[in-house]
């Protein structure tokens, strides 16, 4: 009885050790853009896009390029491997997950959040009076 | 008015099934029976007739509700335009609200022939009476005048023209204009599956809190033992239909959304994930206390998780805690939502576990009576396989908050840490459910055990080694591949023998099948796709991963979107994809869905990025310092400034000034930037007598104004003679995904497992409250 104890023991602390170092290994900071040109690893930038800037897709490396301003209102460029993410234009805010290199933000995920639907939206309600 | 009237008079009547229900548990009168189920009864007619007005102001266009207006618009065809109900938070908590009640009065007409009602229907109808404060809290009937009370309510005379509008108070003048049309569905939900999938996610999310109700009942009752019979085939149906919903919804997303995959780990997703992988590990549990009457406890413990992990997603999905980390949570519900969801969690939890610790003395010891080669253990073990993935799937989802605490800093996993943790339990629980098939109850003999080994592992080693030689080389993927292929052979072969002898003892089998059926597909469909980027020029042939592609043009389809028909030839066979491109009038945002071409063995997957113009002129970008002249093309280029001004008509406007010198002759030419309310137009100025124009592409203020401005203009010159032009070009990103179809195939033969032993368990539970 006694083995079968330590031997469970054992299986359930190398489980959670293996599952604690895996959660630390793949966690992957919020930060702001002149922290992000500090550290040499992936982040995420919460920010919007600059849409007076310019934005374009280049087909031969299959990349989207934009602008964005992260919340401390610091601009960068942001280079995101893929395509324009639908309901881009509708979002409120993006979030970008890669590293910053070369002085840009290069991106292999974006997080689009739509806007509230209701909060202070009286554009959207006037527009369908 | 009459829908919140109607969803509170629901709620009180639920209240009053709940405390009915318990005077019942308590002195066992069969008059409070009556009256107990008359008050679920009425709690049942609130709520279906609430949910038949919400949809009737759907399908009516009554924009004067906000929730209609939010998520509803008249062009919406008929069975999206219904769909909307369930569109917004208000109206996905009605709807489970609606299916809760609606189980519930099958689950009393159930529990009333096997003797649990009372208990039963205590405890489920104060799950039916959190649901509906919910939506008492989350009012889909409220009106739209009191989310805008400065831009709609308006007093004194009614302009002419206004006729959208109603009287709040005549005597004082005051009346409230409404929309005439709504906002929509969001484009990415129009789509058939918006009809489906969430209905299925709902019962199962529904049928999650049954087995939890059991557990309640159960102790209530102090039968630790007989509950599982009547339990049994509701966990599994729980299992089936939330499996069902999952998959459905991966499927929407591979085959509309252009995500390219069926499951990305994002929040949502992994919510439903979590309480179907407890009720799945309490399937096995309870199969072993019917054998030999141990895991009392075990069964207790998950079936109480089974429920609460459905209310703690509700809660990581709904109350906005996520932050930014979900693609789809939904936005900040407000502070009311978020403590309910925490009360109700605190209030069941504690109803369950506070039961069980009370009665935890009293629950039968059984003395383990098996040995390490016994299915019994093989069933602990996979369970606690199961229950350990749950447990890493919880944690990643719920990282922001862990983070949050631990660090004061918001952060989420990527979703590559589920792929790590998963995987070494996804081998566990291939092994286990193959061998666990070949071991018999109570103790099996190493012996036998090693005899039928040998086929199965024999065929498993052959796969591998035919996977390897087909190109997969890694390790982890090896091994996942052997595990699968492992139980795949061993339930094949045990699944037959039980299938000749008696077909409705089979499930166990069948389902396991389906299981590594979707293990397989899961490897060879993620880990070996294989992707491209392709720039189609209309009409001509492009080479690509052994296909011939060639983009014939664009056409228009239903409701303003465009399908783009790509000739996708191999091996002398020519199929057509179509994948669909459109704006949303709303975002004014571009919008696509992918294409697919089902092949036996693979998926070939055309998603479309973009549709670049024909070239008809050269372009070029020219960076010009202020004063500074450029040379290009023969013209010289000199910026001597640029001018800011605000006009109602054009916004703000920046002007460039240029001096263009062509053949002798200067002109000045002032392309505008226009930014009206965030909306930038580029106004180009083109030469006089000459195709050239100048457009402004980006302006550089130069060191914080200090320094000398830039601009950078796009010159477009007319093409030269002889110069080819460019065709319109689709751009696409064509991937091949190997033996998808093993993941679908494996879902249905999964599913279609977990209904014969719904039938068979059924049965049992019949038989033994007769008997």
């Amino acid at each position: 009885m006694k083995v079968k104890v330590i031997i469970a023991a054992v299986v359930i602390v190398a489980f959670i050790i293996f599952g604690a170092v895996s959660f630390l290994d793949s966690n992957v900071e919020y930060t702001d853009f002149s922290k992000a040109e500090k550290m040499n690893k992936k982040v995420q930038v919460k920010g919007e896009w600059v849409k007076d800037k310019e934005s374009t897709f280049d087909a031969k490396s299959d990349q989207f390029i934009f602008y964005m301003k992260d919340d401390n209102e610091q601009e960068a460029k942001v280079v995101f491997d893929g395509a324009k993410p639908n309901n881009f234009e509708l979002a409120k805010s993006i979030v970008a997950k890669g590293r910053y290199q070369d002085g840009y933000f290069h991106a292999t995920e974006i997080l689009t959040k739509c806007p509230s639907k209701y909060q202070g939206d009286s554009t959207a309600v006037n527009k369908t009076l | 008015m009459v829908g919140s009237i109607i969803i509170r008079t629901a709620f009180a009547a639920a209240l009053l099934a709940t405390l009915l229900y318990y005077l019942v548990h308590r002195k066992r009168s069969s008059v409070l029976l009556k009256y107990a189920r008359l008050a679920y009864r009425t709690a049942v007619a609130g709520m279906v007739s609430a949910a038949g007005l919400l949809i009737y102001l759907i399908m009516t266009h009554q924009f004067h509700y906000a929730y209609v207006w939010n998520y509803s618009s008249t062009d919406l065809p008929g069975p999206l335009l219904f769909s909307t109900f369930y569109a917004g938070q208000e109206g996905s908590f009605s709807l489970w609200a609606f299916y809760t009640s609606i189980v519930g009065l099958v689950l009393m007409w159930y529990s009333s022939k096997k003797g649990y009602e009372a208990e039963l229907m205590l405890i489920y109808s104060a799950i039916l009476s959190f649901l509906l404060l919910m939506i008492i809290v989350k009012n889909p009937f409220a009106y739209i005048w009191d989310l805008f009370p400065k831009d709609l309510i308006h007093s004194g005379p009614i302009p002419a023209g206004v006729t959208n509008f109603v009287w709040l108070d005549q005597a004082k003048g005051l009346w409230a204009q409404y929309p005439s049309e709504g906002k929509g569905l969001n484009p990415l939900l129009q789509n058939y599956w918006m009809v489906i999938h969430p209905q299925v996610l709902f019962i199962g999310f529904t049928s999650m809190s049954v087995p939890f109700a059991y557990a309640v009942a159960g102790m209530l009752r102090r039968d630790y033992v007989s509950w599982i019979r009547v339990s049994t085939p509701w966990t599994v149906f729980g299992a089936m239909i939330l499996g069902t919903g999952i998959v459905m919804g991966g499927f929407w997303a591979y085959e509309t959304l252009g995500w390219g995959g069926y499951w990305g780990w994002d929040p949502v997703e992994n919510s439903s994930l979590i309480p179907w992988l407890v009720c799945v590990a309490s399937i096995h549990t309870m199969l072993s206390q019917r054998r030999s009457g141990s895991f009392i406890k075990t069964n207790f413990i998950l079936s109480i998780f089974c429920f609460m992990m459905v209310l703690y997603s509700t809660f990581l999905t709904r109350s906005g805690v996520l932050g930014d980390t979900s693609v789809h949570s939904f936005v900040e519900p407000g502070m009311l939502v978020y403590w309910l969801l925490l009360a109700g969690l605190f209030l069941f939890a504690s109803i369950g576990f506070g039961l069980f610790f009370s009665r935890m003395k009293e629950m039968p010891k059984v003395p383990v009576g098996h040995s390490f080669l016994s299915r019994e253990f093989a069933l602990f073990l996979g369970s606690s396989a199961i229950v350990f993935a749950a447990l890493f799937i919880v944690i990643g989802t719920s990282s922001p908050i862990i983070t949050g605490i631990l660090k004061g800093k918001v952060s989420a996993v990527d979703s590559s840490y589920y792929v790590t943790t998963t995987l070494p339990l996804g081998i566990c629980i291939a092994i286990l459910a193959g061998v666990g098939q070949l071991l018999w109850w109570k103790n099996s003999d190493t012996e036998s055990l090693m005899k039928s080994l040998r086929i199965p592992v024999g065929l498993a080693l052959l796969f591998t080694l035919g996977s390897f030689i087909a190109g997969a080389h890694q390790v982890a993927m090896l091994i996942f591949l052997c595990a699968s292929s492992f139980a795949l052979f061993t339930n094949s072969i045990v699944g037959y023998r039980i299938f000749r002898g008696n077909p409705k003892m089979a499930g166990g089998s069948i389902a396991h099948i389906g299981l590594s059926l979707m293990f397989l597909g899961f490897v060879a469909s993620a880990k070996y796709d294989n992707k491209e980027t392709i720039s189609l020029e209309e009409g001509k042939q492009v080479q690509a991963m052994g296909y011939t592609m060639r983009y014939l043009g664009y056409h228009p389809i239903e409701r303003g979107r465009f399908a783009f028909d790509v000739e996708v030839e191999r091996g002398g066979e020519k199929f057509i994809v179509a994948p669909v491109m459109f704006n949303n009038k709303e975002s004014e945002g571009l919008m696509r869905n992918p294409d697919i071409i089902n092949l036996m063995t693979k998926d070939f997957y055309v998603s479309p990025l973009s549709l670049e113009a024909p070239d008809s002129k050269n372009e070029q970008d020219l960076t010009i310092e202020k004063d500074e002249v450029q040379q290009f093309d023969g013209m010289s280029i000199q910026y001597t400034g640029y001018s800011f001004a605000t006009s109602p008509e054009k916004g703000n406007v920046v002007t460039v000034n240029l001096e263009v010198t062509k053949g002798g002759k200067t002109e000045h030419l002032t392309p505008e930037m226009q930014n009206q309310r965030g909306k930038v137009i580029y106004v180009p100025a083109t030469l006089e007598n000459s195709d050239v124009s100048f457009t402004i592409k980006g302006m550089g203020l130069g060191n914080g104004g200090r320094g000398k401005s830039s601009v950078t203009v796009t010159v477009a010159t007319p093409l030269a003679a002889g110069q080819q032009q460019k065709a319109e070009t689709l751009i696409v990103e064509a991937s091949i995904k190997p033996f998808i179809n093993l993941v679908w195939i494996g879902t249905i033969t999964l599913v279609a497992g977990f209904l014969i032993t719904i039938v068979r368990r059924a049965g049992e539970a019949r038989r033994n409250a007769q008997g």
